[in-house]
């Protein structure tokens, strides 16, 4: 009888147990961060390519890497559930496009310089662990890159940049919240405007 | 030119009371929350007059500095700021009870004002006294002073109560305006001359995120507000374990992220 009350307490433990130690595997979300960042590196920025493949080659990085429908989701925030499928879908594409574009142009900044992995840190959200790291600076201190990760099965995906404590989808979120609730046409409006960004016209600037 | 100080100090005294009734509310000031307060129609106005003053008078100015001088002279240039800030540096971490770190500072300033000609030149650094800045914003928040809200200052651009009081006490307490002090003559137009060029210098190295931003956000008021305000946060008292830092919720119903 005893045997059976110890059985199952250690049972009871360990299914207690379970759910958080199944959670994430921080050290492979590690080591899949940082495969991303070497792959933009060598394959993309240090690549003796051309401009045009460049860029293609970071399209396939940017949609590999990160969760862009999750995203996309998160930043749109409570005007995610009033949009019909038909605006969420152009919305996620819309915004996907600009970010393409502008982190592109971007990431040649990074020349030159190694991101340095530093561990990760747990995360209150399901499935999700922060892998920290540091890029050095031309002055001064390095720089905190805090990649918020997420697991499904045994893939990954990155689904927000949190630089010197700025989280790259609050900040979007903040901005297009403020943006929508502002324009006369709401969401159709901001993906206008997003499409717009990512063809290079910025003509119709706010 | 008296005038000009004494509005200064007004208008940093003015801050510091305000910031201390916007302090007392500041406890359930959500800085993610929909603001449609005088707060932010005032903040929205002033940050297109900045915006049109930055464009036509504040970037120009940076761009032909940029344009007559090399890196290594920006540089030596930015080098004589940074160390004319180091006082300010030592004399904040004693308010911050961290002497080591002030002394460094203090030797910082000693070694590099005279062997490094007035700041120009690094030398501490390469003796092992690395610089590393603090100011007294970093002391409130050590002092668990919460931050206020966001505000936009005229001309400075974004701020808070606590940053605005903290940069009108670094104005004050930088060597250059207390050593000539005695000294009616000059003493307004060296310290307000040297607040004019240090603000060009900064405009030069921050110029090109600046419009890396404006160009690439749909709402730039809202995304300037959104950054600065994550980038305060997480200071002294207010340090939090990275989890919660960016614990914002990211967990969405299983339902919303399938169903379109």
């Amino acid at each position: 009888m005893k045997k059976y009350v110890f059985m199952a307490a250690v049972l009871t433990l360990f299914l207690y147990a379970l759910p958080a130690r199944a959670d994430v595997d921080a050290a492979a979300a590690q080591k899949f961060v940082e495969d991303v960042t070497n792959d933009g590196i060598e394959n993309i920025i240090n690549a003796n390519i051309s401009q045009k493949e460049k860029d293609a080659r970071f399209a396939k990085l940017f949609n590999n890497a990160l969760d862009m429908k999750f995203i996309g989701q998160f930043v749109l925030g409570r005007y995610w559930r009033t949009a019909t499928p038909a605006q969420r879908e152009a919305f996620i594409d819309a915004y996907r496009e600009m970010n393409i574009k502008t982190w592109s142009k971007r990431f040649d900044e990074f020349k030159g310089r190694d991101f340095k992995f530093t561990g990760t840190t747990p995360s209150n959200s399901a499935n999700q662990v922060f892998v920290n790291s540091t890029v050095p600076m031309p002055e001064g201190e390095p720089a905190k890159v805090v990649w918020r990760v997420k697991q499904t099965g045994n893939s990954f995906k990155i689904v927000d940049i949190i630089i010197e404590n700025v989280s790259l989808a609050i900040t979007a979120r903040n901005e297009y919240n403020a943006y929508i609730k502002k324009a006369p046409n709401g969401i159709d409006d901001l993906i206008k405007d997003l499409q717009q960004k990512a063809s290079g016209n910025d003509s119709a600037k706010k | 030119m008296k005038m000009l100080r004494k509005l200064f100090l007004g208008m940093a005294l003015a801050l510091s009371i305000s910031s201390g009734t916007a302090f007392a509310a500041a406890g359930n000031h959500d800085m993610y929350a929909d603001d449609e307060s005088v707060l932010e129609v005032y903040n929205r106005a002033m940050f297109s007059f900045n915006n049109v003053f930055n464009h036509y008078v504040f970037m120009p100015v940076a761009e032909f500095y940029r344009d007559i001088t090399t890196p290594f002279v920006r540089k030596r240039i930015s080098n004589i700021f940074d160390n004319l800030h180091e006082p300010v540096s030592a004399g904040n971490y004693l308010l911050q009870a961290d002497p080591k770190r002030s002394g460094i500072s203090l030797s910082r300033f000693v070694i590099n004002s005279t062997l490094g000609l007035f700041g120009m030149f690094d030398v501490a650094e390469a003796w092992g006294l690395p610089e590393k800045q603090t100011g007294f914003d970093d002391t409130f928040a050590e002092w668990c002073i919460p931050d206020g809200p966001y505000l936009v200052l005229p001309f400075l651009g974004p701020s808070t109560p606590r940053a605005a009081v903290s940069t009108g006490l670094a104005f004050v307490f930088d060597p250059v305006y207390w050593t000539t002090i005695n000294d009616a003559n000059v003493h307004d137009k060296i310290a307000y001359g040297m607040a004019v060029v240090y603000g060009v210098t900064a405009m030069e190295q921050n110029m090109d995120l600046l419009k890396d931003l404006e160009s690439n956000s749909m709402d730039y008021y809202a995304a300037m507000k959104a950054a600065y305000m994550q980038n305060r946060k997480n200071k002294g008292c207010f340090k939090d374990d990275l989890s919660t830092t960016a614990g914002y919720d990211f967990d969405f119903g299983i339902e919303d992220e399938t169903d379109y």
